[in-house]
């Protein structure tokens, strides 16, 4: 509520306008003279003085000017006399911030009273609004300050290195990260180096050149990089950069490194335990092989023997031919790990495919019809002769038309009618597709993961565990993919796809 | 009477090897090819020992010789699994099926890996048999 001070000598108009103003909802204390006034004033402060001018003893002037040397934000209202423009000039001139004539009507006092408000509501939310900003202005830096120890924080416990510098690559921040990297110690380093002492000069070369470059290449891309520790160490790294910059002003460079030497020694582990695995599996997988071969000489040579204790011809001669057996498995088994292990370049000559896909499966017909095992062959007529290796050709269809035969023969589901197609289809940019596929025995996830990669073998004496990866290789040096669907107890499908070149004078 | 021993391998070297060793040392040996022929035979022939391989087409190795320790008739036919394949794999094999729901069958009471000698393979069938 607005608390007002009336004063004048009249205690007549006292008396009305304290009413009206009461009733107007204003809380009104009065005085009949200036000195009772500044007294009630005293006693306790308002917001507002409407103070009559002529006044015996201290006049309206006086109390004007008093009441703004105790509290100058209180509004004073001056009363004067009809057409006494001098004083009211006056009152104006010594602060007062309004004046009204007498006989006084309530509608002119009530706009003095509605401006006085007015500047007192303008007063205080300035007031507040400073008092507020002043707030803020405590929050915004204790925020500052909050984010300013948070990067310092970030910045030092961060386990890459963190090094920058000003513009004049002198260093500034060399937090703990890069004293675990470069072996220097902060105090060694802060403001003493510059990062030429601290990177190669291609290093340094890199940062300079991004210093030197437009805004829009100011960051360095990772990459990895070799630092010189203290200790004169090589110390693997990965290197980013960036220029710092504020508005336009350049402020120097900040540069990162993360410490590889961990990832590169688990890498090497890793290298050499996957190098040992696969010998492992290799030197198994030939084992194997040898084995069974072994066994067959073993075979061989005790029958010999009976056959040279006894003078017995007929076990000599089966002896031997077990043994000249054992040779030629021991010479496939050769040329297939020579064949697996040499690089070779395909060798591009003019042939025609579906010619070779017919003579591999002329080959195996006769062995897989004992079998009661179909052959069909299902080609392209529109492929003609193009220039594609032969031998990688023959090589890989055999080694899956066979595959596909034994699949039917160690099939245990015997109440099957088994089935090997092999297929050709003329592709699009120059290839042809070869997919063989039968209803035999298909394979388990495990077998299927094994069956490009490993020195492995399901099929006993049958196989030396090196077919598929041989027509793995053959297939990628020819440029060419080879993918695989397989249910076990549904059959396999290996579909292979070729690049070939064309045929000169062919079209 | 001379004891018979039937042994079942589909590679035929195989085959002339160790029915010349059961010769050599006064059994009567009888062959298959494969472990469906074998099963065959051992139901018609009942034999005193069946020398068996693993890998083989048609059935394994692996069934024929979880078909004669299930099959209440056969379970006393003695068994010598004769394999270039590592005992742990057949055992890994057996467990597997196991754990696909079939019953437990028990370890085979002779194992040699091949390349084995006449010798240790003569000596063996002479400890099964007699």
């Amino acid at each position: 509520m607005t608390r007002l001070l009336l004063i004048d000598d009249e205690p007549d108009i006292l008396r009305v306008l304290s009413r009206s103003l009461q009733a107007d909802g204003y809380e009104v204390s009065t005085a009949l003279s200036g000195g009772a006034g500044l007294g009630e004033f005293a006693r306790g402060p308002c917001d507002i003085v409407i103070t009559d001018i002529k006044m015996p003893g201290m006049d309206g002037i006086e109390v004007l000017k008093r009441i703004k040397e105790l509290a100058p934000a209180t509004e004073v209202i001056i009363i004067t006399g009809h057409g006494d423009i001098d004083s009211a000039v006056e009152a104006l001139h010594f602060g007062a911030s309004d004046f009204i004539n007498k006989p006084v009507r309530d509608e002119a006092l009530a706009i003095a009273l509605k401006r006085a408000r007015d500047k007192i509501d303008i007063r205080r939310r300035l007031r507040e609004y400073t008092h507020d900003l002043e707030k803020k202005i405590q929050a915004a830096t204790t925020e500052l300050r909050r984010r300013s120890n948070f990067l310092a924080k970030l910045i030092r416990s961060s386990n890459d290195g963190i090094v920058a510098t000003d513009d004049h690559l002198r260093i500034v921040v060399f937090n703990p990260g890069a004293e675990r990297i470069f072996g220097h110690s902060q105090e060694e380093i802060l403001n003493r180096r510059r990062l030429p002492e601290l990177l190669s000069e291609e290093l340094t070369g890199a940062v300079q050149r991004a210093m030197a470059t437009p805004r829009a290449f100011r960051e360095m891309p990772w990459r990895e990089a070799v630092i010189r520790s203290k200790s004169g160490e090589s110390i693997p790294v990965m290197f980013s950069g960036s220029i710092l910059y504020e508005g336009d002003q350049q402020l120097g460079a900040v540069a990162f490194f993360q410490d590889l030497r961990e990832i590169k020694r688990l890498q090497r582990d890793l290298v050499r335990s996957e190098r040992l695995a696969a010998v492992g599996q290799t030197v198994a997988g030939l084992a194997h092989g040898i084995k069974n071969i072994l066994h067959g000489l073993k075979g061989g040579s005790y029958l010999v023997d009976i056959g040279i204790a006894r003078k017995d011809d007929q076990k000599l001669r089966k002896g031997w031919e077990m043994i000249k057996r054992a040779i030629a498995r021991t010479s496939n088994l050769v040329m297939d790990l020579l064949s697996y292990s040499k690089e070779r370049e395909p060798e591009f000559e003019k042939c025609v495919p579906n010619a070779i896909a017919a003579e591999v499966c002329d080959l195996v017909r006769e062995r897989a019809e004992q079998e009661q095992i179909e052959v069909l062959c299902d080609f392209d007529t529109a492929i003609g002769t193009v220039l594609m290796d032969p031998h990688t050709l023959h090589t890989v269809l055999l080694n899956l038309v066979t595959n596909a035969v034994d699949a039917c023969l160690f099939d245990e589901n015997t109440a099957k009618a088994w089935r090997v197609v092999v297929k050709t289809k003329a592709e699009p940019r120059q290839a042809i597709r070869f997919e063989v596929s039968d209803n035999g025995m298909g394979m388990t996830d495990e077998v299927k993961e094994k069956m490009f990669t490993s020195f492995y073998t399901t099929k006993g004496h049958r196989g030396t565990g090196l077919g598929l990866l041989v027509t793995h290789k053959l297939v990628e040096e020819h440029g060419g993919r080879i993918a695989v669907d397989t249910q076990p107890g549904r059959g396999t499908t290996v579909g292979v796809w070729l690049p070939y070149r064309e045929a000169p004078g062919e079209g | 009477m001379a004891k018979k021993v039937l042994v079942v391998d589909d590679d035929p070297d195989v085959r002339v090897f160790n029915t010349t060793i059961l010769e050599e040392n006064g059994y009567l040996p009888l062959e298959a090819e494969n472990g469906e022929e074998g099963l065959r035979m051992i139901k018609a022939e009942k034999p005193d020992l069946v020398i068996l391989d693993v890998l083989m087409p048609r059935q394994s190795g692996i069934r024929l010789y979880r078909e004669l320790r299930t099959n209440a008739s056969l379970k006393d036919v003695k068994v010598l699994v004769l394999s270039g394949i590592a005992q742990k794999t057949f055992l890994r094999s057996q467990q597997a099926l196991t754990e696909f729901g079939e019953s437990q069958v028990p370890e085979p009471e002779f194992y040699i890996e091949k390349p084995v000698d006449a010798a240790v393979l003569a000596a063996t069938i002479k400890k099964a048999i007699g």
